[in-house]
């Protein structure tokens, strides 16, 4: 039979109970293990047990005493799918993507925000070029950080929206607009700096907020590593 | 009381969530342990451990499914 069709062997409502495992259909209906199709109030009839029991009190034999009524017979279609999450999961684990590149924007924008510090107290133009050079290399380098965390969400949890994952994401967005905005003023102005316009007060404010910004991401990355 | 709830479910999706990778990567550390394994105890003992990993990785899919679905109607109402 088709997986699909195997929910509606479920036991309830005096309907048979059939469950898969390893590509076979079993047919438990009557059993009083399995009354109403729930079995030790965990595992229905009609679902795919294969992965289960290893968390059974039993070993497989026991279905030896089970009936087998059918086989699988779309096992190929759903193989290839949960083949590939698989082996993207590993490619993952293996090369680490996002813990390899979120370091360049983690020490670019605290190296730009220190620079540019230097540069208002000490007002030595040296700092400032190397600020604004810290801070495109740190926007620039947020991008493939952005885009292996989403890789990483997707693979390894399945782009869950939870309050972690929210934190991260609209605060990457505010650190790539901040740094978006901040490139384009400077490279627009190279001035700006200097001058004691709101602009030059914006300009430097960014600079500043991205840092906050990036602690705010790192932190509920940490969060997912090391959870509470 | 609703909200409550929303949040409590809130809160387990994420404990679930960030389990399950910890599985995969605790079988994968079982499986390549068995292996090296040179004695036939170990590389048992390891494979076994490696399934039972498995075995909770499903469990946890299976309760996140659950969680996800009674989430949706605790926002439905
Ligand atoms: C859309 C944006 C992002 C998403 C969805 C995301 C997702 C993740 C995930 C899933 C992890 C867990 C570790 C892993 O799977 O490799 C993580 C960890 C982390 N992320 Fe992100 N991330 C994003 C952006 C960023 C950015 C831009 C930075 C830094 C500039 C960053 C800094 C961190 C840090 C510091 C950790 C902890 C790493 C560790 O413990 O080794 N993330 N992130």
């Amino acid at each position: 039979m088709k997986r699909e069709n195997l929910k509606n062997y479920d036991g309830k409502d005096g309907r048979p109970a059939y469950f898969a495992y390893k590509g076979k259909v079993y047919d438990i209906t009557g059993s009083k293990l399995w009354r109403n199709g729930t079995h030790v109030n965990r595992h229905h009839a009609g679902e795919d047990l294969t992965d289960f029991m290893s968390m059974a009190p039993h070993a497989e034999e026991v279905l030896e005493q089970c009936k087998i009524v059918d086989t699988i017979d779309d096992e190929v279609a759903e193989d290839i799918f949960i083949d590939r999450m698989d082996r993207l999961r590993d490619w993952y684990r293996r090369f680490h993507p996002h813990p390899v590149t979120l370091h360049y924007p983690m020490g670019l924008f605290y190296f730009a925000a220190f620079m540019q510090l230097l540069y208002l107290i000490f007002r030595v133009s040296a700092f400032e070029s190397a600020a604004f050079y810290a801070f495109i290399g740190a926007t620039l380098t947020t991008i493939p950080a952005a885009v292996s965390g989403l890789f990483s969400w997707w693979v390894n949890y399945q782009m869950t929206l939870t309050r972690i994952f929210r934190m991260k994401i609209i605060f990457t967005l505010v650190m790539l607009v901040f740094g978006i905005s901040g490139c384009v003023l400077r490279f627009l102005y190279p001035g700006i700096s200097a001058g004691t316009s709101p602009l030059s007060f914006s300009y430097s404010a960014l600079v500043f907020l991205n840092v906050p910004a990036l602690t705010i991401v790192a932190f509920n990355g940490g969060k997912i590593t090391w959870p509470s | 009381m609703d909200k409550q709830r929303i949040k409590e479910l809130e809160e387990m999706i994420q404990v679930v969530l960030l389990a399950i990778p910890r599985e995969i990567s605790a079988r994968e550390f079982y499986l390549q342990a068995a292996k090296k394994a040179v004695s036939d105890s170990s590389r048992l003992l390891f494979s076994d451990l490696a399934e039972q990993e498995k075995g909770h990785e499903a469990e946890l899919r299976r309760i996140l499914t659950e969680l996800k679905t009674e989430l949706k109607e605790a926002r439905g109402h």
